[in-house]
């Protein structure tokens, strides 16, 4: 199974591919090196040849031609190492001197086969009519070019055997290695697909583009892991805090049925009973619009939003109801601020706010809502003097429909914070919860525009 | 009033044509975008309440097909999406109005009211006028008996609203919509206060009272019969 599958891998593939590569330029290789060096030994052969005859002539010719034979044969006896090959016979053609047999004059070069040192060889030489009529053969065993030539392919068949040897060994090794990082991945997507999220890929910290790839998976399943917590969170809270409202129409309906005598009383039953599918309804609508801004895919912000205007725009709004409830609400804001936003959001986000603010504090309170820039940020906050919120459940509110016991009684969903931060986090903003000496200050820090 | 309801699921369209009716109007119901389109262009009806999913056709596509064919009539839409984006969609489709389900019953009667009166030709009003009370556009300017009352910017718009709706009962929903282009529902009663601080700059001190309110609907500025 395993060696098969090794065999697949394209790392093994890249590798024999390599290798072929590497075999082909050895051949090329050897074949230019074979011909050169050949031809240049061949070349040097009839050189010395020719060098070998100047230098008999010569000597025959200071020391007489007569003395001929006895030079050949001091020369036969010199060069017996290089197999030189030599053969002087006379007119009639009969050997005078030589190691080889007396033969047919053949003039110019030649290659010939001859008895020689017991046994034939290849001899390449070249005849001269002497000029006394004599016939001079000079030559050389051919066998050292041949050896030369064997020793060429053998050294490089050899260099070609440890090259494919080495490729399929390294290969083999890169294929191995890269496989079982692979497979670590592998295995870890098998897991997760089995239902264990907690499995993550592990890196070696050699920082190399596996460990990138694990990094970056790892991050992936991280997010996913969150989506699907937050969701299954969602769920049962919406099973939750469903069920009990519905439970409550359920047993004012039974009851209306059962206890209530004239039409007034149905009637008023009825009333009640829509309101509360209402706000049923409501709280449907709001986790519906949490989830549409969740899942919106680009960063919210097509059109620059002027954030004073809206902001001062929304206080006006607000401020008589707030003077309703007893609190006043100012507005303390920078002018001119702009951010790319979505301003419907931005709208909803400020109004959830200073909603917030307006219902949980107390008369006499005093809210504000401030837009300023922060350090290449843009920040809008709205803080009350209500009674704020322990910084230990800071975390805790953002939650859907997570609730302090205080705030239990009064009327909403608990979705309003989660809203806004769904909002900030389209918009790429921070929200953060803060404490205004006395009550709460929320403070959403969006970057601003380059 | 003729109104078409184009409308797939039955229930809901039983329900909107008999309370339609209850209200005078007379109702025809189709239950696929085709026959909705069909309908809409070979008769004359005063408005269109369409649902945007519809099978074999969408809500959105029949209105754009009507307003490219130059049929011009009052579009209600209806849905359950409550997106981000379907409000602007509807309306750049061509749609006059926007209710998402499930609403009140009161709800729909004043938006199709509305849209009824909606001015079909060109003349822009600049001048209101609902017994003693007036309003003037171009000047911006209010006056009760003759007496100019100063208003803030957003109350001037408020009761700007209310005249053009004179005689109608105009809901929470439709005021948030189009005088606080606010289209989710603030949990502070924005309206209210607004509202009650328009009522005693111009009602207060003057009889007859013109702006009532109407239990468990809305509001409704108009003269004393």
């Amino acid at each position: 199974m395993r060696r098969i599958k090794l065999f697949r891998t394209s790392s093994f593939r890249l590798a024999l591919l390599y290798a072929g590569l590497f075999t082909a330029s050895v051949l090329v290789l050897f074949g230019v090196t074979y011909w050169f060096a050949t031809n240049y030994a061949a070349q040097d052969e009839s050189n010395e040849i020719a060098v070998e005859f100047a230098s008999i002539q010569d000597e025959a010719r200071s020391s007489g031609q007569d003395r001929l034979a006895a030079i050949i044969d001091s020369h036969l006896r010199l060069r017996k190492d290089v197999r030189a090959v030599y053969l002087l016979q006379d007119a009639a053609g009969r050997k005078i001197v030589g190691n080889i047999d007396a033969m047919t004059p053949i003039m110019g070069a030649t290659t010939l086969d001859r008895f020689l040192d017991g046994e034939t060889r290849q001899i390449r030489a070249q005849g001269y009519r002497l000029d006394n009529g004599d016939y001079l053969l000079v030559g050389q065993d051919t066998s050292t070019l041949k050896e030369m030539k064997a020793l060429i392919v053998r050294a490089f068949g050899f260099g070609l055997m440890v090259t494919l040897v080495l490729a399929v060994i390294g290969s083999a090794i890169i294929s191995t290695t890269v496989l079982k990082r692979l497979d670590a991945v592998s295995r870890t997507a098998r897991a997760i697909v089995q239902g264990d999220f907690s499995h993550r890929v592990p890196t070696r910290g050699t920082d190399d583009e596996f460990d990138e790839l694990a990094a970056s998976m790892n991050a992936m399943l991280d997010r996913i892991e969150d989506l699907m917590r937050s969701m299954r969170q969602v769920s049962n809270d919406i099973a939750h805090d469903l069920r009990t409202p519905l439970s409550r129409l359920r047993q004012r309906l039974e009851r209306a049925r059962s206890r209530a005598h004239t039409v007034e009383e149905l009637q008023e039953a009825l009333g009640h009973s829509i309101a509360q599918v209402d706000s049923i309804l409501e709280t449907f609508g709001a986790l519906l619009r949490i989830a549409q801004i969740e899942a919106g895919g680009k960063a919210a912000g097509t059109a620059m939003v002027d954030v004073s205007k809206l902001l001062a725009g929304i206080v006006e709004d607000f401020a008589p109801a707030a003077e309703d409830h007893g609190q006043r609400l100012v507005a303390d804001v920078e002018p001119g601020l702009s951010i790319p936003a979505d301003p419907e959001l931005l709208t909803q986000m400020i109004v959830n706010l200073i909603d917030n603010a307006i219902r949980h504090s107390p008369q006499g309170a005093r809210i504000s809502a401030q837009a300023k820039s922060v350090a290449g940020t843009l920040e809008l906050a709205v803080s009350d003097t209500g009674p704020g919120i322990p910084p230990q459940e800071w975390e805790n509110v953002l939650r859907p429909f997570y609730r302090l016991e205080a705030s239990r009684t009064t009327e909403g969903s608990g979705l309003g914070l989660s809203l806004v931060a769904a909002i900030a986090k389209r918009h790429r903003a921070k929200l953060i919860l803060g404490d205004n000496a006395p009550g709460l200050r929320v403070s959403v820090l969006f970057p601003l525009a380059a | 009033m003729r109104i078409l309801v184009v409308e797939d699921d039955a229930e809901t369209s039983a329900y909107l044509a008999a309370g339609l009716e209850e209200e005078g109007h007379l109702v025809s119901c189709s239950r696929t975008g085709r026959d909705g389109l069909f309908l809409a262009m070979t008769e004359n009806f005063d408005l269109l309440v369409v649902d945007r999913m519809l099978p074999e056709l969408d809500g959105l596509t029949l209105v754009k097909t009507l307003r490219a064919g130059r049929i011009d009539t009052p579009v209600l839409f209806l849905t359950t999406m409550s997106g981000i984006d379907d409000r602007v969609t509807g309306l750049n489709a061509g749609g006059d109005d926007y209710l998402v389900k499930p609403f009140a019953f009161s709800e729909l009667v004043a938006r199709v009211k509305a849209l009824s009166r909606r001015p079909r030709g060109t003349a822009v009003e600049t001048r209101f006028k609902v017994a003693d009370l007036e309003l003037d556009l171009l000047k911006r300017v209010v006056k009760r008996g003759g007496s100019e009352i100063a208003l803030q910017p957003r109350e001037f718009r408020l009761l700007e609203y209310l005249m053009r709706h004179a005689g109608q009962v105009v809901t929470r929903t439709m005021l948030l919509d189009n005088v606080w282009n606010y289209h989710f529902d603030p949990r502070t009663n924005v309206v209210e206060s607004h509202l009650s601080r328009l009522r005693t700059k111009i009602d207060k001190g003057f009889t007859p009272e013109l702006i009532h309110t109407v239990r468990g609907a809305g509001y409704c500025l108009r003269a004393p019969d």
